[in-house]
C-alpha cells in the first residue's frame, strides 16, 4: 500500500460503541473532501461497525488493522 | 430518493431499554436516516431534568455498569444524533397532561409535545421500533 497522508488521528480508545463511530462522524462532518482520518478504537464492535458505516455513507475505507489491543481504521472522506 | 425513515417509540423507563432505543436512533440518524422518536409513559420520566440531575435511573446489571464506566447515556446519545443527523424527538401529550408536566421539565431535546395522531403522521411509511 502506498503511503497515505493522515490528516487527523482520532483517539477513541476506551470509548464503547457507538462512541468511536460518533467521533469519526463528527470529524468527517467538519472535514474536507479528500482528507484522511485514522481512528483508534479499542472497541471490537466498532471494528466491524465503522467500515459498514463508511461504505454505506460513500466514504472510502483505506485500511483497518488490529494493532495490539486496539484497531487502526483509516478512512478517506469522499463527499 | 426520499430519505429512509425510522420511527422509535420509547415506552419503558428502564435504562437499558432507553439506551438501546437511543443507540439505534443515533446510529440511524448519522447513517442518513430521518429518525422520529416518540417518548411516552415511564420513558418520559427518564427525560425529566430532575431525574437526570439526581441520576435517579432505573437500572439493571448492564445499566449499572454503564454508570460505573461513565459512558454516554441515552439522552447524550440523542444530543449527538440531533447534532449530526435528522432526529426529531416528541413527547407524548397524554402522559404530560396526565402527570401535569411541562415541556420545561424535560431536558432540552424535545422538538414538540404532540398526540398520537400527529405522531403517526410523522411516522407514516417508516419502520417502527417499540422499546
Amino acid at each position: 500500500m502506498s503511503e497515505v497522508q493522515i490528516t487527523k488521528t482520532i483517539d477513541a480508545r476506551g470509548a464503547f460503541c457507538p462512541g468511536p463511530l460518533m467521533e469519526l462522524v463528527k470529524t468527517i462532518k467538519r472535514g474536507n473532501v479528500g482528507e484522511v482520518y485514522e481512528l483508534l478504537s479499542s472497541d471490537s464492535g466498532s471494528a466491524k461497525d465503522v467500515p459498514e458505516w463508511v461504505n454505506k455513507m460513500g466514504h472510502a475505507l483505506v485500511d483497518s488493522k488490529q494493532d495490539g489491543d486496539f484497531w487502526r481504521i483509516t478512512v478517506k472522506k469522499m463527499k | 430518493m426520499e430519505q429512509p425513515k425510522l420511527t422509535v417509540i420509547l415506552v419503558s423507563g428502564e435504562m437499558e431499554k432507553l439506551h438501546a432505543g437511543c443507540l439505534v436512533s443515533s446510529v440511524a440518524a448519522v447513517s442518513g436516516m430521518e429518525v422520529n422518536i416518540f417518548v411516552t409513559m415511564d420513558a418520559l420520566k427518564a427525560f425529566r431534568k430532575d431525574v437526570i440531575e439526581s441520576k435517579n435511573f432505573k437500572t439493571g446489571e448492564i445499566g449499572q455498569e454503564m454508570l460505573n464506566k461513565n459512558i454516554e447515556l441515552y439522552y447524550q446519545l440523542l444530543e449527538n444524533a440531533k447534532d449530526m443527523g435528522t432526529c426529531n424527538v416528541y413527547g407524548c401529550a397524554m402522559a404530560m397532561d396526565l402527570m401535569e408536566w411541562k415541556k420545561e421539565d424535560l431536558v432540552d431535546l424535545f422538538d414538540d409535545i404532540i398526540g398520537v395522531t400527529a405522531f403517526l403522521g410523522k411516522a407514516a411509511g417508516s419502520q417502527i421500533v417499540v422499546m
